[in-house]
């Protein structure tokens, strides 16, 4: 195999992606003395760009790799919040200790999720059926008051990494990209292999999938869980980062600012649903001086990008420079 | 000992229409086996059933001896059958690469886990798939379009990247469901000495539905005709082309 990819023509898959990885991993050291820069209230803007990071890799994964248009990504990212405010406010657990449970959670209900799709329900249909999932979930924080705190919510105590108390905006800083970082690599490398490509096979034509011997079924299923997974520790982040969790955070809004999160950024595109999750939750803040023309300027933008670029700001990066490409990004 | 394929008296009911009806057929490893016949004549539906699409309401089909009448598609493509289909079953938005590593799926060893905690096994598993896969559209003349989406190809090249997918696992048994249609005669006869050494050279059983009819009868080893889901006749090219109940199928009593 050594020999085999010596003599690969150019611009050869390996060794673009070697480029790419060694280039990729400037991104998080240029980006470590962040904290020193910021104030409390800035670096706490950019925690939260990192906490939607693996909210919008996982949303992505469904409806641009997959292809399967899915509403619940707000269903997975409430539970995985509310699976870290209870599990340190009920058992008193630090709040690392329920990242990975957040993950397993949010993972349940997206294999939960994919039953409907399972059973053949797409498009508009299944849009309808895992909104409707949404809205149930969001029912049961409210319902389930002596566990969640009903409408009122729940205030979740201050969260700590390993013993390390995360007092302060900066420390956060850390952990949260730590955690992005890793959601981010492990997609990539799921997305590089044949489980990326069955998931492209399944969205592009799933009788021509099937009949390549992919068991479609149990890839759906996979797609959902790795989503749900991804999306529930940003849930737990979330937790860490605003400290008070209620159903109202999670309702058709959370939705639409996560769905334009990677219609911006680029649907299937892992280095678009990083750039959206940036973009969205800045967006906002630059014109903070400006209400009421914040929305008006944020809406704009929105149609701007999906005028233009209907590929999404990955596309326009993609165009500056080759480097940016994803392998598996497909317009 | 038994044969690569076999199928007896199959039966396809769609509500009131029977679309494959008693129909029984077989394919030896290394043989061309035609099905012919017109439009509606149930040819798409059998190949749906063999391919697990589509369950049959009477009949067996055996691959190899095992039945597999009520497998899962994706367990009969795994088991050795694979396909082409009629209207281009590429995925367009990948390359012609990932097309053929789509292809190779269940060959490439590398579990969920390995991938996500980055293994070297499933490194390895992926970059030997990536040089088979070149390395099979370099066979058929097609590595300079390796790494080109597949929509941007022309429609032969579309074609021949569509029957090196399903070859890529070196399957005993090809079904081609219409491959010359949209073809250049040229392209045609191109395709037809492929199919051909498919056969020959690989030993490789194929079931063709074809409409070509010249094409058909240059490369097919036996010809099956079929007209309203009956199997109308069965023989050799020369046998078929005589026969007067083709006559009747395709043109109607005289």
């Amino acid at each position: 195999m050594s020999g085999g990819t010596a003599k690969l023509p150019q611009g050869d898959a390996p060794a673009a992606s070697w480029r790419g990885r060694r280039a990729f991993w400037l991104v998080p050291l240029l980006l470590l003395p962040v904290p020193a820069l910021l104030n409390q209230y800035q670096q706490y803007v950019v925690n939260m760009m990192l906490m939607y990071v693996p909210v919008a890799v996982g949303f992505n994964l469904v409806v641009g790799n997959l292809g399967l248009l899915a509403f619940s990504n707000v269903a997975f990212f409430g539970i995985g919040a509310y699976t870290t405010g209870v599990l340190m406010l009920q058992a008193g657990l630090p709040w690392w200790m329920t990242i990975i449970p957040a993950g397993l959670m949010g993972a349940i209900a997206g294999c939960a999720t994919s039953v409907p799709a399972l059973r053949g329900v797409r498009s508009f249909y299944l849009a309808i059926m895992t909104l409707a999932f949404g809205e149930l979930m969001r029912w049961v924080y409210i319902r389930w008051e002596p566990v969640t705190g009903g409408s009122m919510g729940m205030a979740v105590p201050a969260p700590d990494f390993l013993g390390w108390p995360l007092i302060t905006e900066g420390r956060k800083f850390y952990v949260f990209l730590a955690l992005a970082l890793l959601v981010v690599i492990a997609t990539d490398r799921l997305l590089r292999t044949r489980f990326g490509r069955a998931f492209l096979a399944i969205r592009s034509n799933e009788v021509a999938a099937a009949a390549m011997g992919i068991p479609t079924d149990r890839y759906i299923v996979l797609c959902f869980g790795w989503s749900g997974f991804a999306v529930g520790i940003g849930g737990a982040m979330y937790a860490a980062l605003v400290g008070h969790l209620t159903p109202v955070s999670f309702d058709l809004t959370e939705l639409l600012v996560e769905f334009a999160m990677i219609m911006v950024g680029g649907l299937g595109s892992l280095v678009g649903s990083v750039i959206g999750a940036v973009v969205i939750t800045a967006a906002p803040q630059v014109f903070l001086d400006f209400p009421g023309f914040q929305e008006l300027v944020f809406g704009v933008l929105i149609i701007l990008v999906l005028l233009f670029l209907p590929n999404g700001l990955a596309s326009l990066l993609a165009r500056l420079h080759p480097g940016f490409r994803d392998r598996y990004h497909r317009e | 000992m038994a044969a690569l394929l076999e199928v007896f008296e199959a039966m396809v009911r769609f509500g009131g229409l029977i679309a494959v009806n008693d129909v029984s057929l077989r394919v030896g490893a290394g043989e061309i086996c035609a099905l012919i016949g017109p439009n509606g004549a149930g040819k798409t539906t059998l190949f749906n059933a063999i391919a697990g699409y589509v369950p049959l309401n009477a009949g067996r089909i055996l691959l190899h001896g095992t039945p597999i009448q009520d497998f899962a598609p994706h367990r009969i493509a795994a088991g050795g059958v694979r396909r082409t289909f009629q209207n281009g079953g590429l995925f367009g938005h990948l390359t012609a690469l990932e097309n053929v590593l789509v292809g190779l799926h269940t060959q490439v060893e590398s579990g969920f886990f390995g991938v996500v905690l980055g293994s070297r096994r499933s490194g390895v598993a992926e970059a030997t798939a990536s040089a088979r896969g070149r390395k099979l559209l370099d066979l058929m003349d097609l590595g300079h379009i390796a790494d080109q989406p597949a929509h941007s190809l022309s429609g032969g090249q579309q074609r021949m990247v569509e029957i090196v997918r399903a070859l890529a696992t070196d399957p005993p048994l090809l079904l081609l469901d219409e491959p010359a249609v949209g073809l250049a005669p040229p392209m045609r006869q191109i395709l037809g000495g492929v199919i051909r050494r498919l056969a020959e050279e690989r030993g490789i059983g194929i079931l063709l539905i074809e409409h070509a009819i010249e094409l058909v009868m240059s490369i097919s080893d036996r010809v099956i005709v079929l007209n309203y889901g009956r199997k109308v006749a069965d023989g050799s090219p020369d046998e078929v082309r005589a026969d007067r109940n083709v006559l009747e199928a395709y043109l109607g009593h005289a």
